[in-house]
């Protein structure tokens, strides 16, 4: 007779174990409950890079959510509590973003986290979040599978996307400057997705791409591709390269005078990556969402708020990284002051579909949360150098604005499928 | 060909730059046997000490500053190439002082030491000139582009492969045909020997280190024109450094010039018909090399190997 592995007296203590466990911490869609209570500040955590390609923007990022936290800590916080913020570095490393989120989230009782600019990084942290049910604003990252295949229940997307400039911008593009292009991608998630989008959109006005030159991530001389350019001799060149790789290419792109002709589209620019640098380095046609000299109310007195909180940054003006993360952060406080709770289910159905009227946003047209994808759908700006700045700061002339529903991005709302909400944990924050 | 041919070009001036930027790596690994994870910081801080003599950063203002901005750009620019790559080997020694007590100790104190001091000069860097993106300004001579074959080229960049092949030379020159050199080889040699010879080998580390750092801080001065510039920016330099240093064969000067022009060639090659293998054709390259042969192109062959 063979003995048994486990013996009534072990299996009765196991029980017990098991059962007191059980009793604490409670079945785990609700056991972060006993951390939440009403005097306890709300905890958010900035999940921006410090290092790594995005270390500037992601500074910037940061200081948008700060101001926002400050403004609402003046006013006495978020239904009588406070908010308490707490950064690690995601490092613009998709792995080191997945272990901050997991941190942030079990070590450090944040009940949302804030922020991205790398969508690999944002991609990474958002799976860990949507495993715990936490909320997460991605501030910046721009690629469309972020409001797309990527998306989740627990996602919102602050930025504009790949497919929303490219929408802007290529139809334009074709007309006025010819049909032959040339595609330079940065060889990752972003660079692909936003590449593939104006593709199609090429496609579908009547143009064609010659070649697309995939340059990895982390490239710092450009001559090869540039030398393809020249070789390829196309009418226009798409760029859809980020964060210092950009700015070795618009250097060298401008040590050779290349920057007018063939024209350039670069699908977004964020103002981290271009302030400060010579205007001759700001060639061809790019995407914003924002820019501190729009003429629109509420943007001299966002601008002097800033001044006011960071009067030692070199960065003398906000841009639109600073706005998004800004937005984000105080669009998050306000639906969990409309929620009247900290539950993270109330909390997203209060940000799905949410309207935000266009003088909230200091922006052309109104804007709302697309309750499918969870991408905010706001206006989108062409800009170029301006030509006759009226100072060192000014150094974007806005060309056109596009109102959200000619910009969308049709391909992410057949994409996103969001778990549901009994397939998303609930706990209140 | 003539496709090629402007690719080949580019991969040689581009190899040239790395040859520069190995340089002090290599110089500071073959004699001192230490890794020196800061070089890159090194390399920024003296990017970084070139834009303040250029722009008079720290008289700003002042009757001098004023005075030393209407001088000519060419003037500051010569000036800045000269006493930056100075200033960053005063910062190299200080750097070897600190690093005293991990001699003779196991080589991960060495690089611990040398991989915190990398990020404090960083965070100096972003303390002093801010986190975001500067432009070291050149002389309009050099700056600009030039067409060659019908192509446009970079004239800076054309200047600084000319100005790093003179660099090569003016350093194999100092190591090959001066007293000094020959005690430096001599230490990477046999560093008791020379002790033993009545040379103070402290002093002598100490000079190296300083030389060593003195050159990455002028390979910074001479890239980032091209790079851009930024707090991290030295990032970008350390792995290709290492690379070339163990592809050259450690302690090699050779061995490092034509390593690193082979990796500039690499880039060039492959950026010309498979663009998004250019940084991994280099990786590539080390396994084929260190795959049939552990000690690099030019190392020497270990006792062990006989």
């Amino acid at each position: 007779m063979t003995k048994s592995a486990l013996t009534r007296r072990q299996l009765f203590k196991t029980s017990i174990l098991a059962g007191a466990t059980g009793a604490f911490m409670g079945p785990w869609t609700h056991n972060r409950v006993y951390a939440a209570s009403s005097d306890k500040p709300i905890k958010i955590g900035i999940t921006s890079d410090a290092s790594g390609q995005y270390a500037n923007s992601g500074a910037s990022d940061r200081r948008g959510m700060a101001m926002a936290i400050a403004e609402f800590n003046e006013k006495g916080g978020v239904l009588g509590r406070k908010i308490e913020s707490v950064h690690i570095d995601t490092e613009t490393t998709p792995a080191t973003g997945s272990r901050v989120a997991e941190r942030m989230i079990t070590r450090e009782e944040a009940g949302f986290l804030v922020g991205a600019v790398s969508s690999g990084v944002a991609n990474a942290i958002s799976q860990v979040a949507q495993k715990y049910g936490v909320i997460y604003c991605n501030t910046n990252s721009s690629s469309p599978t972020e409001s797309g295949k990527n998306c989740h229940r627990v996602k919102f997307v602050w930025d504009g996307n790949g497919t929303n400039f490219a929408m802007a911008a290529v139809k334009n593009a074709v007309e006025k400057f010819g049909n032959n292009w040339m595609l330079l991608t940065n060889d990752y998630v972003w660079g692909h997705n936003t590449a593939a989008a104006t593709r199609k959109l090429l496609e579908q006005y009547g143009g064609s791409v010659s070649e697309e030159i995939l340059v990895p991530q982390g490239t710092r001389d450009f001559s090869s591709a540039l030398l393809k350019i020249q070789q390829g001799k196309p009418d226009v060149v798409a760029a859809a390269i980020g964060g210092d790789d950009q700015k070795s290419m618009r250097q060298q792109v401008a040590q050779l005078g290349m920057g007018s002709s063939p024209a350039w589209i670069n699908n977004q620019q964020d103002w981290p990556d271009v302030y400060g640098l010579p205007l001759e380095n700001l060639f061809g046609v790019f995407g914003t969402t924002w820019y501190y000299k729009l003429d629109l109310p509420g943007v001299t007195e966002f601008v002097q708020r800033y001044q006011a909180m960071y009067p030692e940054t070199n960065m003398r003006v906000p841009g639109n990284v600073f706005y998004n993360g800004y937005m984000a952060t105080r669009n998050l406080l306000a639906a969990i002051e409309r929620a009247g709770t900290t539950n993270n289910i109330a909390v997203i159905k209060q940000l799905e579909g949410h309207k935000m009227p266009a003088a909230e946003r200091m922006q052309h047209h109104d804007a709302y949360i697309d309750p499918v994808t969870h991408q905010v759908q706001q206006s989108i700006y062409l800009a170029t150098k301006n030509a006759k700045p009226a100072d060192d700061d000014d150094m974007f002339e806005i060309l056109n604005n596009s109102a959200p529903g000619d910009v969308m991005d049709a391909g992410a709302q057949d994409e996103c499928k969001l778990e549901s909400y009994d397939d998303t944990p609930t706990f209140d924050a | 060909m003539m496709q090629l041919a402007p690719h080949l070009l580019n991969g040689l001036t581009l190899g040239l730059l790395f040859a520069l930027i190995a340089l002090g790596f290599m110089l500071i690994v073959g004699v001192m046997e230490v890794i020196n994870l800061a070089h890159g910081s090194l390399f920024a801080l003296g990017a970084y000490f070139a834009l303040a003599i250029i722009g008079a950063d720290a008289v700003a203002g002042t009757t001098f500053g004023d005075w030393w901005l209407s001088l000519p750009l060419t003037l500051r620019f010569v000036l800045a190439t000269a006493v930056a790559p100075v200033l960053a080997g005063l910062v190299g020694m200080i750097l070897e002082l600190c690093l005293r007590p991990t001699y003779g100790k196991a080589p991960l104190y060495g690089l611990l030491l040398t991989f915190g001091a990398a990020l404090v000069m960083e965070e100096l860097i972003r303390l002093g000139w801010g986190t975001g993106e500067q432009n070291l300004p050149v002389p309009q001579a050099i700056n600009g582009a030039m067409l060659i074959g019908g192509l446009i080229f970079s004239k800076y960049k054309l200047f600084a492969a000319l100005f790093a092949s003179l660099a090569i030379l003016v350093v194999w020159l100092f190591l090959e045909k001066t007293p000094y050199g020959a005690i430096i080889k001599a230490g990477a040699h046999d560093s008791e020997m020379v002790r033993a010879l009545g040379y103070d080998l402290s002093k002598l580390r100490l000079l190296v280190f300083g030389f060593g750092a003195g050159l990455a801080g002028l390979a910074g001065v001479t890239m980032v024109p091209i790079w851009g510039l930024r707090p991290h920016v030295g990032v970008d330099v350390v792995i290709p450094a290492f690379l070339i240093i163990v592809l050259g064969g450690v302690g090699s000067f050779w061995g490092a010039v034509i390593a690193a022009i082979l990796v500039g060639l690499s880039i060039g090659i492959t950026g010309a018909y498979a663009s998004a293998w250019s940084i991994m054709s280099i990786y590539i390259l080390l396994i084929v090399v260190v795959g049939f042969r552990a000690r690099g192109l030019f190392g020497k062959k270990s006792a062990l190997e006989n």
